[in-house]
């Protein structure tokens, strides 16, 4: 019936999607119009068979189809309709399956926003984005089916695992996997160019705006990630480098480096070689994290269970390893360079810095994460690379890139001269001293002193940079300030839009410096109506209540909050404990939280005797954390305004697409 | 004259901010030392007659449990932690300080207990590769850097110190000239 | 090549230009073939660990791996001097609920067999002292203890979690794994007739 349905439209949407490749490939060759329509309608054909099948398996999950060994697995019946839906990425399979269903969404939405645009490089477009879909829909069809049966109906399943039933369990998967699968479609159109040899500027443009939109989706999936590990697994902190943590930062920081390269070429001409392979590395990196965190090879808290679609994705892995290097190989004559870079004080010259140093990052994230791996197998002893491996070794290296952020907009293309060098830097250096020497005031010691003022010096520069935008547009336009910031972002929402990008970062990195360097925290047993005092905070515990809901039992310990300054209560701090019906020896935690732009104050309930009469607390003070989660909200609106297509780039773009259709070739 | 103006403002405030930076170094610098030291002292010794759960927090911080993958000790919930921890208060009150508790724990357990690889042998390579390969990565880049600013025509137009991201920006710098 | 020779009137310049494009390229294919080798590097290592990781699921059989370990009381035990009798290997922690299922069984074995040729020997897998002597007085547990420091044993055997027993035969092969506790009687004589000497 129809669940056997479902398995027979994900094998013919396999069958499609290789057509697809073999139509694109050749019609992309031979120029045949009806090969290329075909590769076409391959994709929206695929696309639609995919999301077919994800409706019927969220279908299985919505009615308790315990038949399936995946929503028996992952499902309950007590599970609200809620994380019945969201299930559907809580397990291999179905998460699986859901990434192809994104994936196949990009690949329609590129075709149809690209169909009468880019004729040389669609077709081979279409028929790389076909090969990722071919690629995972081989593991649906062979390796992990999520239609697969149990072989009788079980009257219940066994629960979904009670760390993902959170709110932003719901939302981070899926923003994650945007992003994530997103990278596929630069790197199709990388390899759409140099297989079609039209390695102008004009696929360059496309590929920026596809970048930068699974890019938000990345960034606001990592930050979703940190708020999530934030509230729910309770040890104060947001970050804990983990190596599945990593596999999504990775594709990250490359992306970030490519955003930034891609600059260069359009500006310049050169690093063509570079920013194809940042493009392949990102996608490589995707593919690599997926695959080491699904295969079992490493060890994580947020690890799938082991199945064996590991030898897929290594055998994938080898295929794009170096199936694009041989091409990349073939066409470097292609690629060569068309200007210079005339001086070492010019933005071109802090781009490179910037590169450079977003591959030294990624670099050590990788060699980090396999790092304990390797040691195994070739030491037989097992250590581990955690947080303070990674603080000590990427902490100086993003000082540095922080440092770079608020350098580069002061430098002027291809060379600064030494007046433009005072007059630019003057202002943001005062403030960093200024912020520097405050915080010194209130803490002294090196690294947030240095951390902080160099944020200050980062957000002067942005400042700057706007007033003195708005300020040329005042005196040709005579606009007031806001229209003329407005009108910033709509004629030159790059550049403009990268600030406020860059400001979300700014915001992060005061958050993080603060968590770092400040954190206070302290564990107590109180009895009913006793209280513990950290930093200017009263805490007074008032005893326990617990409710019944649908699939496990909630303990509250209630809290009141007292500044001891003003003697005022400030608010009730509920930290909870969830018992699962399913899973009782997996109780989950979700920290009480008291949340100020100073500071969090950040309670978990460790556990209780007696009905709750004392109860165990670990409390922090999280100065600043409040700042990373509305950077996070200010780096997705930078990147809309930056993505956002204005008049005047529309009109340059077909105007450069005209001058390539008839000057190119 | 236009031109000269900026040389006399800005020279001072530039001197000023140097030394200021530099005197926030030499102040900074021995205090947080002094931070460490106190830090270190007060560890062990002051608190043999009572070991607080807080004492024991602080170390528990700095060792990642044995058990689970990337979850630090202080907020590891298996009874197994638990345990550990006890140890760890069992031995505060012996006055045995932070970094004696953590060899025992390397001893018992391994290094993985670390959190970060430990500086010998084959580990080395953890620590040495990533900022060897910065470092190469750097040399790289400025020498192919150099080759092309060498290259390059020393007297570049005075123009071109503006050349901009796009039409419109350029246009906004030669606005940005005008009011200067 | 020859286009460029050709195409430029002055030979020995278009030479010496040859002769440097010929190095640019020599030294682009030894970094391509750098490149290349770090990339086939690391991807042999994938394939090492993938293939160690579906292999340590079922280290159930063949030599059993040897081992040295330090009784709580002192003694200092190595499964090489054991050669010729049975050996019983249990991995067990304090902090192991399901350990507690077997303990009695385990000791109440070691009483029946200790003349028959079979040894038991616990190991304590990231455990701490006091805790592992108090759960020994517990039980009144009387075969060699000890811990197994930095799970080095543990390593070895491959062991998934708490409680893992291992039946060694007396020529030291491994004959049977046990994952869980082994509360049956019956399937406890089964696995001890397998390493009887």
């Amino acid at each position: 019936m129809i669940f056997d349905i479902g398995h027979l439209i994900l094998l013919t949407a396999l069958i499609l999607s290789a057509f697809g490749i073999l139509a694109g490939y050749l019609g992309g060759r031979w120029r045949n119009t009806r090969l290329i329509q075909s590769s076409f309608n391959a994709v929206y054909a695929v696309a639609v068979l995919v999301f077919a099948a994800t409706v019927i398996l969220w279908y299985g999950l919505l009615t308790d189809a315990f038949q399936l060994s995946y929503v028996w697995n992952h499902s309950e019946r007590a599970l609200s309709a809620f994380y019945k839906f969201s299930a559907l990425w809580g397990g291999q399979a179905g998460s699986l399956l859901f990434w192809c269903m994104i994936l196949s969404g990009y690949s329609a939405v590129v075709a149809i926003s690209n169909r009468n645009r880019h004729q040389a490089l669609m077709p081979y477009v279409n028929a790389m984005m076909l090969v990722s879909s071919l690629f995972f829909l081989t593991l649906l069809v062979f390796a992990t089916d999520p239609f697969k049966r149990v072989g009788f109906v079980p009257p219940d399943g066994q629960g979904l695992n009670p760390l993902l039933q959170n709110f932003w369990m719901i939302i981070h998967p899926v923003m994650l996997y945007l992003g994530y699968v997103g990278m596929a479609v630069p790197f199709a159109f990388a390899v759409g160019a140099l297989i079609s040899k039209r390695l102008g500027n004009e696929w360059v443009h496309t590929v920026r705006r596809w970048t930068l939109i699974p890019w938000m989706f990345l960034s606001a999936g990592i930050i979703m990630g940190s708020q999530w590990a934030y509230m729910e697994l309770g040890w104060g902190g947001y970050w804990a480098w983990d190596p599945v943590e990593n596999a999504s930062f990775l594709p990250w920081l490359t992306g970030t480096a490519f955003l930034h390269s891609i600059v260069i070429q359009e500006q310049r001409g050169i690093l063509k070689v570079w920013n194809v392979v940042l493009i392949w590395l990102t996608y490589f990196l995707v593919i690599l994290g997926t695959f080491t965190t699904r295969s079992g090879i490493i060890e994580s808290v947020h690890s799938f269970a082991r199945s064996d679609v590991g030898p897929y994705f290594l055998a994938y892995l080898i295929i794009i390893l170096f199936g694009f290097l041989w091409l990349l190989f073939d066409r470097l004559p292609l690629l060569r360079g068309e200007h210079s870079i005339d001086s070492y004080t010019s933005r071109e010259a802090a781009f490179l810095a910037n590169n450079w140093l977003f591959a030294g990052i990624a670099f050590a994230t990788l060699w980090g994460t396999f790092f304990p791996m390797f040691s195994e197998i070739l030491t037989g002893d097992r250590i581990s690379v955690a947080a303070p491996f990674f603080n000590k070794v990427n902490g100086p290296l993003f000082l540095l890139l922080l440092l770079l952020m608020g350098v580069a907009p002061l430098l002027g293309w291809r060379h600064t001269t030494l007046a433009a060098f005072r007059k630019q830097f003057t202002f943001p250096l005062i403030a960093g001293a200024i912020v520097g020497l405050l915080v010194f005031i209130f803490a002294r010691s090196l690294y947030p002193v240095i951390g902080l003022s160099i944020c200050g010096f980062v957000t002067a520069t942005i400042v700057q940079e706007y007033v003195r935008g708005a300020m040329a547009r005042r005196a040709t336009t005579g606009e007031n300030a806001l229209v003329a910031v407005a009108n910033l972002w709509r004629r030159n929402g790059r550049r403009y839009g990268g600030y406020i990008v860059h400001l979300g970062i700014v915001m992060i990195g005061v958050a993080v410096i603060g968590n770092e360097f400040y954190q206070q925290s302290l564990s107590v047993t109180l009895a009913r109506g006793e209280s513990a005092t950290i930093g200017r905070y009263e805490l007074v515990y008032n005893g326990m209540t617990s409710e019944r809901q649908s699939n496990r039992i909630e303990f509250n310990a209630l809290i009141d909050a007292f500044n001891l300054d003003s003697g005022r209560k400030v608010g009730a701090i509920t930290p909870q404990r969830n018992i699962y019906d399913k899973t009782p020896d997996m109780p989950t935690s979700e920290v009480g939280l008291h949340m100020t732009p100073f500071e969090d104050v950040y309670v978990v309930l460790n556990g209780w005797e007696s009905g709750g009469a004392t109860a165990t607390f670990t409390i922090y003070i999280n100065p600043l954390t409040m700042w990373m989660w509305v950077g996070g909200i200010v780096l997705v609106l930078g990147t809309m305004i930056a993505a956002w297509p204005h008049p005047t780039q529309r009109r340059s773009e077909t105007v450069r697409s005209l001058a390539y259709a008839t000057g190119d070739d | 004259m236009h031109k000269n103006k900026p040389h006399v403002y800005f020279r001072t405030p530039l001197k000023l901010i140097f030394s200021l930076l530099l005197l926030c170094l030499l102040l900074v610098a021995p205090s947080a030392v002094d931070a460490q030291e106190s830090g270190g002292e007060s560890g062990a010794p002051a608190q043999v007659a009572t070991v607080t759960p807080n004492d024991v927090n602080e170390i528990a911080k700095e060792l990642w449990c044995p058990l689970c993958s990337g979850v630090r000790l202080d907020a590891c919930e298996l009874k197994a932690c638990e345990q550990m921890r006890d140890m760890i208060a069992e031995q505060l009150a012996e006055g045995q300080g932070k970094q004696e508790i953590k060899d025992y724990f390397i001893a018992q357990y391994g290094p993985q207990v670390l959190g970060e690889p430990p500086l010998e042998g084959f580990n080395w390579l953890a620590w040495i590769l990533p900022f060897a390969a910065l470092i190469g990565g750097g040399v790289f880049v400025w020498r192919n850097t150099r080759r092309m600013v060498s290259a390059s025509p020393k007297e570049a137009p005075a123009t071109a110190q503006t050349v901009a991201d796009d039409e419109y920006s350029q246009r906004l710098e030669e606005e940005l000239k005008r009011y200067d | 090549m020859t286009e460029l020779t050709g195409a430029d009137p002055n030979v020995l310049t278009a030479s010496e230009a040859e002769i440097a494009a010929q190095a640019r390229r020599r030294s682009v294919r030894i970094w391509q073939s750098v490149f290349v080798l770090i990339l086939l590097g690391f991807v042999g290592l994938l394939v090492a660990r993938l293939i160690q990781t579906n292999q340590s699921e079922h280290r159930a059989s063949g030599q059993a791996p040897p081992f040295t370990f330090t009784t709580f009381e002192g003694e200092t035990i190595s499964l090489a001097d054991l050669q010729g009798k049975g050996v019983v290997l249990n991995f067990w922690a304090s902090w192991c609920a399901p350990c507690r299922d077997e303990a009695a069984l385990l000791e109440a074995m070691w009483r029946r067999e200790k003349d028959n040729g079979i040894v038991f020997i616990g190991l304590d897998y990231l455990d701490q002292e006091p805790a592992a002597k108090a759960y020994l007085a517990e039980f009144d547990v009387t075969y060699p203890n000890g811990p197994d420091l930095q799970s080095a044993a543990a390593r070895r055997y491959g062991i998934k979690g708490v409680p893992e027993t291992f039946f060694i035969d007396p020529q030291g092969n491994i004959q049977q794994m046990v994952i869980g506790p082994i509360v049956s009687q019956a399937q406890m004589d089964a696995y001890l007739d397998k390493i009887r000497p």
